[in-house]
């Protein structure tokens, strides 16, 4: 819109300027459309709805609380049914040397292996000190021979420095992408 | 203060609003306590224009004004069961729309557009237009849509709490009193603050007014 200069000495004040904000009147459709848009939501606020954040919570609590009953009904249900069923068809299992296959399982039988554990090693504490295993090594209380194609294979124990030993006879190639390969 | 007209018929209930309109709101608001939920429906009808005025004049903008004004009749309707009617009905209702009035300005972080009402032509013409020294109709037609919109930027820059009390004295037509009621103020707060706005606007306006 172009501006028109206006003539300060017209005879107009501030309050005739106020009054004349008092015609700005909104049309009779404007009003039609408040009143219909107000009482629809009037009738929303008689509904009472919950928020939509809190509908939200309590459909998804819902869902969880129901998920996690289900779950844990499930579980107990495994433990006590299938648990036990299990281990009454636990037998121990005979192996013996024909049965076996040869190239891969050479010497005694696992019934042997699992009589000749007393009751003293049973319930000692289990050692993980174990530094070294040996795949050549004579396995007399096992009595099994594996060729892994390799001599021996160092497993890191706590000892931090352990853990920079390579000695396991493997060359550790280390690709240009930064993903370590291990090569036998 | 002279009001004439259309104007006078509009804002007439303000002036009676404490004296015989509050026993009379104050019966439409028992039968909305006690389950008439359409008795509610009279209130709406006789306040809904001067709600949305005074929103309107503090807004500046005509969308906004329209959803606040819903909105403060939404919340009356929730708390009326609440109303004990220790005011009136009137005052209680302008002092739900200025607070809703006053916590959108505060969140409003930048200033919208500004949407306009229509000025009514039969109002302006009985009261400034025939002042106006531009020649023809449409120059002046131009001048009044000018003023307008210059009026509405001064009244923006105003703060909210001088802002309110010019558009509920020179606008609404309310009393010190009874804005000193609908605010919260004391009578001298309403009139330092009412003295104080018109001059501001004096300054930002000098150019259009003499």
């Amino acid at each position: 819109m172009a501006k028109i200069p206006i003539q300060p000495q017209a005879d107009i004040n501030l309050e005739d300027l106020l009054r004349l904000k008092r015609s700005e009147r909104p049309s009779e459709q404007f009003w039609n459309e408040f009143d219909r848009e107000l009482h629809q939501r009037m009738l929303q606020t008689l509904v009472k709805k919950d928020p939509w954040y809190l509908q939200v919570v309590r459909a998804f609590s819902g869902r969880i609380l129901q998920s996690a009953a289900i779950a844990t009904a499930a579980v107990l249900v495994a433990m006590i049914v299938v648990r036990p069923a299990f281990q009454s068809t636990m037998q121990p299992i005979y192996v013996t040397d024909a049965q076996a296959s040869g190239a891969d399982v050479i010497g005694a039988s696992f019934e042997v292996a699992m009589t000749e554990l007393t009751l003293a090693e049973a319930t000692s504490l289990p050692n993980y000190d174990t530094d070294v295993i040996s795949a050549e090594a004579s396995s007399s209380e096992v009595n099994f021979i594996r060729d892994f194609g390799m001599e021996q294979m160092r497993i890191a124990s706590y000892d931090a420095s352990a853990y920079s030993t390579d000695s396991a006879h493997a060359r550790v190639a280390f690709a240009s992408t930064g993903v370590a390969s291990l090569v036998y | 203060m002279a009001i004439t007209g259309a104007v006078s018929k509009a804002f007439a209930h303000a002036e009676e609003a404490p004296v015989s309109e509050r026993d009379l709101d104050w019966s439409v608001v028992e039968r909305v306590q006690a389950g008439n939920v359409g008795a509610f429906d009279q209130l709406v009808q006789k306040y809904r224009e001067h709600i949305f005025s005074v929103i309107y004049n503090m807004t500046s903008n005509r969308e906004d004004a329209s959803d606040l004004t819903q909105e403060t009749f939404i919340k009356a309707f929730q708390a009326i069961a609440r109303f004990k009617g220790k005011s009136s009905f009137f005052t209680w209702i302008y002092r739900i729309a200025i607070n809703t009035t006053n916590t959108f300005l505060k969140k409003r972080s930048r200033r919208r557009y500004i949407s306009y009402e229509n000025i009514n032509e039969e109002v302006t013409t009985s009261e400034i237009f025939e002042r106006l020294t531009a020649k023809s109709r449409s120059e002046k037609g131009a001048l009044i849509h000018e003023l307008q919109e210059k009026l509405n930027d001064s009244l923006q820059k105003l703060s909210p709490k001088h802002r309110i009390v010019v558009v509920l004295h020179e606008i609404e037509g309310l009393s010190h009193s009874e804005i000193a009621e609908i605010t919260n103020a004391s009578v001298g707060t309403v009139r330092s603050r009412l003295h104080y706005a018109k001059q501001q606007l004096q300054t930002y306006l000098k150019d259009y007014i003499s």
